[in-house]
């Protein structure tokens, strides 16, 4: 809708006739009709105020009910219906419900296990196991990269890419910069996917979809990670990571079947392959979040300029969760190295990235401030700080033994029977995987800009607005949202009128698609009915109907002959 | 009472646009003034009259919210909807952009320098206040970002002499916060207001803060330490902020901002009426529940929406003030006999 520009300042008036058009009175008594505006879905700022979209479904989707459904279903299945239930528990979930049993993670692996099995699951995995690969791929591919510096394809720094947290905010802000400097490892649970989903099932003899894929994270954004599209089997039709459980829902469903985990006996260990069954669970260097910044230095080290490196020694700049580490060789730095955990400090990398002004080869990026085992999915501690019990679950976390993926059983066997060879095709779509750059349907940057807006004294903030429901906010100089079509009543006063409203209104949720009503209020002036105004809390302007306005502003009452009287210098809501 | 507030100059700052905000700078000889223009200009004297000396056009592309100097007087920091802060540094009289604080997902609301003149706060409506460090280079980082408020953070100031951040809120609530250890944190929330919280002013010792919010109150708030002679409780070791006084009906609309002077200690405030006014602790009054007189009250100071007053640091009653109707206004305050 083209709104010109009016020229000049002065006092212009509404008119609202009886049929509720709207008139503009100039100030030499002519009038003009005002068009209604007219809104449409791509008006709506996708400012996510309100109940969104696909990632809050998707996070809904998988939790520990739906694997309840699925174990319950397989009870009453006919066998050829059934799925094989598989869980794979990362070592991080296991230290933090270790710290809140007070038992030793070997006990927490077996005991967990001896849960699941008891609720109807078939294996219990570890992905300190998947996590191998991907620590594996991880050195290769920087090792690649960092030669092939002299060709332009090649792009430093490597920016590890296992924390899903971190992906959804480089894939939508910045994209098309940041995506190619993303490792293209996949993250652990991933790497087990294709595990479960590929070998196991090879070896079971099963379709993949015949296999239920659980994960057991310390962190909810895991869940989006297990329903990109990368990670869905077009042949097969079916996820590699079917559900995501986070630590938390774990403990949920321990309290639901009235079992301690203490108080369980602990079952064997289950492995993937016949060659790693140990009967501990075991870990990476490295910290908390995987170790890849140790794996790829230490590896880097030793590749590239042949030196071996026994103790990696991290140094915190400006904050705990921002470290470096360099390789320095008579006065030299080979190779600069950093962990950049929290979001501030992703931010501060990001802009030293588009500055041109990062030092670094390789960044291990997490989104939360001390990474994994403080993720938002971890059990909280009732009695202790948050602090005491994140020091405990690293001490519990550090006291499993540590393997060189390298070493560790079964991977080597994997490499050659599974995947044909390390840098093969088959190692190439299992174990990597792919980012593109997020189109966000309208950050605030690229809002397309409304018509001119008729600026002056006295202009009506309603010009532009619905006729039944004024929604304008003239700080942000953006036009009303969508309100749906709305019919009079003959009464004159609108009836509580059905509209979909994408942002939150009156405390009540309204999701695209969904109704809502403005709330009646009585008019203390002259006891009629009118709609009360709620404040959008995205927008912070006032909805408005014409019939009514916040206290002591313009105040129209829905009496008929009375609007005229009470009409003042219209006021715009500011926000 | 007419007669306390008298104007000296009048200005069409940003024409066709709104004024959003004025900003003295430390030696009080040039004000800084954005709106809705995109543009900043920078204001000074000569002679009788106050003239434009520099716009500076090209750094927004939205709206500019709030300027600030900082504490030397040579960086003025511009943040706007467009969601960057500028920072321009100041070579005689001309700006250069130095560099675009970038981050924040929506409208940069505010933005304001510590007095140590090395860390910089923002706050947008995306909620999150951050903190950002200066090094010598004129390098930004971000030091902290701070999601305490649930609504639109409008306005962020720091204590004048302790490295102390307050933000205000569309959520009512003004928050206050201070570092601890290698991170920002939220030590005390101030509620009591009634509407979105618009601007906030400390004292000239830092001792109070000032706050006025669209439910047409200020409200002065006070600060007591652990074990504080006048027995007001505190929770372990953080001080305690209560409200010991509350100016309410004097304002028929919003106050869109408070303005504390640091020089006589007078509070002026601009409002959604049109007016600007002044007001000046009783001397008698007990600093534990001190009470304001309106000492000056000019009801049409502009033709619109006053959004900002501002004191000169330097020169003892002098007023700035600018509008929705794009003009700033230069007033001389004088404290009449008698009260």
């Amino acid at each position: 809708m083209k709104v010109d520009k009016s020229t000049g300042s002065g006092m212009a008036k509404i008119h609202i006739e009886e049929d509720g058009s709207y008139f503009q009175v100039r100030q030499d008594g002519g009038t003009q009709k005002l068009e209604k505006a007219k809104i449409s879905l791509g008006d709506c700022l996708a400012c996510s105020g309100c109940v969104t979209s696909a990632e809050t479904v998707l996070i809904t989707q998988q939790s520990h009910e739906e694997l309840r459904k699925i174990l319950d279903a397989n009870k009453t299945a006919a066998p050829s219906q059934q799925r094989l239930v598989v869980v794979s528990v990362s070592p991080q979930s296991r230290a933090s419900l270790a710290a809140r049993f007070q038992l030793t993670p070997t006990d927490t692996a077996k005991k967990l296990t001896a849960f699941f099995k008891k609720i109807g699951v078939h294996y219990v995995f570890d992905t300190a196991f998947s996590r191998n690969f991907s620590l594996l791929e991880s050195q290769r591919e920087f090792v690649q990269r960092f030669r092939g510096q002299a060709s332009s394809t090649q792009t430093l720094p490597v920016l590890t890419s296992a924390c899903p947290g971190w992906i959804c905010y480089a894939e939508k802000t910045h994209g098309s910069f940041l995506v190619p400097h993303l490792s293209t490892a996949r993250s652990p649970q991933q790497v087990m996917g294709s595990l479960v989903k590929d070998f196991f099932a090879q070896q079971q003899h099963l379709t993949p979809d015949r296999i239920y894929h659980v994960t057991v994270m310390p962190c909810y954004d895991k869940k989006l990670e297990a329903s990109r599209p990368d990670f869905f089997s077009q042949e097969h039709q079916t996820r590699d990571v079917d559900c995501v459980v986070t630590t938390g829902e774990v403990f949920k469903l321990l309290e639901e079947e009235g079992v301690s985990l203490s108080e369980l006996e602990p079952a064997p260990l289950d492995s993937l392959c016949n060659g790693a069954s140990a009967q501990e669970p075991t870990s990476h260097r490295g910290g908390g979040s995987g170790g890849y910044l140790e794996h790829v230095f230490r590896h880097a080290a030793r590749e590239l300029f042949g030196i071996h490196v026994d103790e990696v020694t991290y140094r915190p700049l400006r904050n705990k969760d921002f470290q470096e580490v360099t390789l320095e060789k008579e006065g030299r730095i080979l190779l600069h190295f950093a962990a950049a955990y929290g979001f501030r400090n992703i931010q501060n990398l990001v802009q030293k990235l588009k500055r041109g002004r990062c030092p670094y080869h390789y960044v291990e990026v997490m989104a939360c401030p001390a990474g994994c085992l403080n993720g938002g999915g971890q059990l909280k501690g009732p009695s202790t700080t948050s602090k005491e019990l994140l020091q405990h679950v690293q001490m519990l976390y550090d006291t499993v033994t540590v393997q060189v993926p390298e070493d560790a059983p079964g991977v080597q066997e994997l490499y050659e029977h599974w995947l044909q060879g390390e840098g093969s095709e088959r190692a190439g779509r299992l174990l990597h995987t792919s980012y593109r750059a997020v189109e966000m349907a309208s950050s605030g940057l690229s809002i397309r800009w409304r018509p001119e807006v008729p600026r002056g004294p006295r202009t009506s903030p309603w010009a532009q607005v619905c006729d039944q429901c004024s929604l304008y906010c003239l700080e942000t100089q953006v036009r009303p949202r969508p309100v749906g079509s709305l019919r009079q009543s003959e009464s004159g006063i609108p009836p509580p009128h059905s509209w979909s409203h994408p942002c939150q209104t009156g405390g009540e949720p309204s999701g695209p698609g969904r109704q809502g009503t403005l709330a009646r209020e009585e008019c203390a002036a002259h006891s009629t009915p009118r709609w009360g105004w709620r404040t959008c809390p995205t927008w912070n302007w006032a909805l408005k109907t014409p019939w009514s306005l916040g206290p002591d502003s313009l105040h129209f009452c829905a009496v008929p002959g009375r609007k005229q009287a009470l009409l003042e210098r219209p006021r715009e809501i500011r926000c | 009472m007419k007669d306390s507030l008298v104007l000296l100059a009048r200005v069409p700052a940003h024409p066709d646009s709104r004024c959003w905000f004025l900003a003295w700078n430390p030696a009080g000889t040039l004000l800084a003034s954005c709106g809705g223009d995109r543009r900043v200009r920078i204001w000074g004297t000569e002679g009788e009259s106050w003239i434009c000396k520099s716009v500076l056009s090209e750094g927004h592309q939205r709206t500019v919210r709030k300027v600030a100097w900082s504490p030397c007087g040579n960086y003025l920091a511009s943040a706007s909807f467009d969601a960057t802060t500028c920072i321009w540094k100041k070579n005689q009289d001309d700006f250069e952009c130095v560099t675009t604080l970038e981050g924040h997902e929506n409208e940069v609301k505010s933005v304001a320098w510590a007095p140590s003149g090395n860390l910089l706060a923002t706050c947008s409506r995306d909620k999150s206040v951050w903190v950002w460090e200066v090094d010598e280079e004129d390098e930004y980082e971000c030091v902290s970002v701070l999601n305490s408020h649930t609504q639109d953070v409008k306005h962020v100031v720091w204590h004048p002499s302790q490295e102390l951040l307050a933000s205000a809120s569309y959520d009512d609530t003004v928050k206050l916060y201070r570092e601890e250890e290698d991170d920002w944190v939220c030590y005390a929330t101030l509620e009591g207001h009634e509407s979105t919280v618009w601007s906030l002013a400390f004292d000239p010792s830092g001792q109070r803060l000032a706050s006025c919010s669209d439910d047409r109150t200020v409200r002065i708030w006070r600060q007591y330490l652990p074990d504080n002679e006048q027995g007001v409780a505190c929770s372990g070791s953080d001080p305690s902020w209560k409200c010991i006084c509350t100016l309410s009906g004097f304002h028929s609309r919003t106050i869109y901002d408070v303005a504390w002077c640091q020089l006589t200690g007078a509070l002026a405030t601009a409002c959604g009426d049109d007016a600007i006014r002044v007001f000046e602790e009783d001397p008698s009054s007990d600093p534990q529940q001190p009470t304001f007189s309106l000492t000056a009250h000019l009801p049409q100071a502009h033709s619109q929406d006053v959004n900002c007053v501002a004191w000169n640091p330097k020169e003892q009653g002098l007023l700035a003030s600018c509008s929705d109707d794009g003009e700033v206004a230069f007033w001389k305050y004088q404290r009449p006999e008698g009260i």
